[in-house]
């Protein structure tokens, strides 16, 4: 077999790795590697992803498998009007519930 | 460079340096200046060979090293060292060269790499000062580029950082020893400081000009620091290191100048610097040598695996 089609070396061996430190923490993206097939991509990732951060699991994924956003887009994840009511902080009326009902209590005691 | 003049759009260059100005970091991907690319690209193509050529001297000690766990350590150090150069070749080729073309240029003598790595590694002594001065002189570097404005340059940098922090303090752990030693290990330090020092102030380079190269390299944030300020920052936290254990810097005219709070020292032949740049120092041509000769003897290992990744793709 001849040098038959050359594997384009800027993307098709190229794998994104992903570390999981402990069962409670999620995949997260750490960095690439170069393998020609899964084994070798795992066998790099370990080598060059896990020498002293912790890890339980490795995932590694090829780039061409890989769909993304355009951060020429990331206007999008800006919210057009006032979501605040999606955080905690916003509640405002029931955290004055709560902060009334334990002085009531405190005022008992 | 000069020989490369591209012709942007003016209002894309303007809205990326305005960007840039703002702290704002450059994706893989994104539209950059022609020019910005090729500055990337150069500068992290050179940062990458500099960590695999950098790993030669201290391989060079590995089967010399005195005790086991020295010899452990400094294992542990120069494969961080190759990982190093992985991570940064990677980040090189989302500018566009492939990284098999990165390694050609390299072991053909194409680019550069830094000019401490063309120097002998003589004595264990040498490593001592390898470890605390040479990483201790990157650190400066790294540590600036780690607000670089290529984003995945500065990721990377944090990772490499945090390693390069370990290196130094395994260095300081060697250099005491000796440092603690006997008259003679005393002896081999000094003579190894004494050798390494002009290349220590050559690794900043050349000193600042006011060039409109070096201008736009730092308003585009590929370059944070000029090289003069990264070597004060260096002489400032290394030449203590020295003085304090009772050794001496090889120059008469160092002096910390209070008012300006700067050491002044001799101008060191840059000339020097220039000829190793052109891979004519003392170890060029033996380990890019090196270099080719195991490119060659792993050719069929790179034939074996680029095979089977066809046969399982």
């Amino acid at each position: 077999m001849g040098p038959a089609r050359r594997l384009s070396a800027l993307e098709q061996d190229v794998w994104a790795v992903f570390r999981q430190a402990t069962k409670h923490d999620p995949h997260v993206y750490v960095g690439d590697v170069h393998a020609s097939d899964p084994e070798m991509a795992l066998l790099l990732a370990k080598e060059q992803y896990a020498r002293r951060d912790p890890c339980v699991n490795l995932w590694v994924v090829r780039y061409s498998q890989i769909f993304a956003t355009d951060y020429g887009d990331a206007d999008m994840f800006r919210p057009a009007t006032d979501r605040s009511f999606r955080f905690g902080g916003s509640h405002r009326d029931q955290q004055r519930v709560y902060r009334e009902a334990g002085r009531r209590r405190d005022d008992e005691e | 460079m000069s020989d490369h003049t591209h012709t942007e759009d003016p209002e894309r260059l303007a809205e990326f340096e305005a960007r840039v100005a703002a702290g704002e970091q450059v994706e893989t991907g994104e539209w950059m200046p022609g020019e910005y690319r090729q500055e990337a690209l150069r500068l992290i193509q050179m940062h990458a060979n500099s960590e695999i050529m950098g790993a030669m001297p201290e391989r060079e000690w590995i089967p010399r090293a005195p005790t086991l766990s020295r010899k452990m350590a400094l294992t542990a150090k120069v494969q961080d060292e190759v990982g190093h150069a992985q991570l940064l070749y990677r980040v090189a080729e989302t500018l566009g060269r492939s990284r098999v073309q990165m390694i050609a240029d390299l072991i053909e003598g194409r680019s550069k790499f830094h000019n401490v790595f063309h120097y002998p590694a003589e004595t264990w002594a040498d490593v001592a000062v390898i470890q605390v001065f040479v990483d201790g002189a990157a650190m400066q570097t790294q540590g600036a580029l780690r607000s670089s404005s290529y984003a995945p340059y500065a990721r990377v940098m944090k990772r490499i950082c945090y390693e390069e922090d370990f290196h130094i303090r395994l260095g300081l752990d060697v250099y005491r020893t000796l440092a603690d030693g006997t008259p003679r290990q005393r002896a081999m330090l000094q003579d190894a400081i004494t050798r390494w020092w002009v290349p220590l102030l050559h690794f900043f380079g050349m000193p600042d000009r006011v060039s409109p190269h070096t201008e736009k390299m730092l308003r585009w944030r590929l370059k944070v620091k000029s090289n003069e300020e990264l070597r004060q920052q260096f002489l400032r936290k290394f030449v203590p290191i020295i003085q304090e254990a009772g050794f001496t810097v090889p120059d008469p005219a160092l002096r910390w100048d209070e008012a300006s709070q700067r050491y002044a020292y001799a101008e060191p032949d840059w000339e020097e610097l220039k000829r190793v740049g052109r891979n004519q120092g003392p170890k060029s041509a033996e380990r890019l040598a090196l270099r080719q000769d195991y490119h060659r003897r792993h050719r069929w290992v790179r034939e074996a695996v680029e095979r089977w990744g066809l046969l399982a793709a």
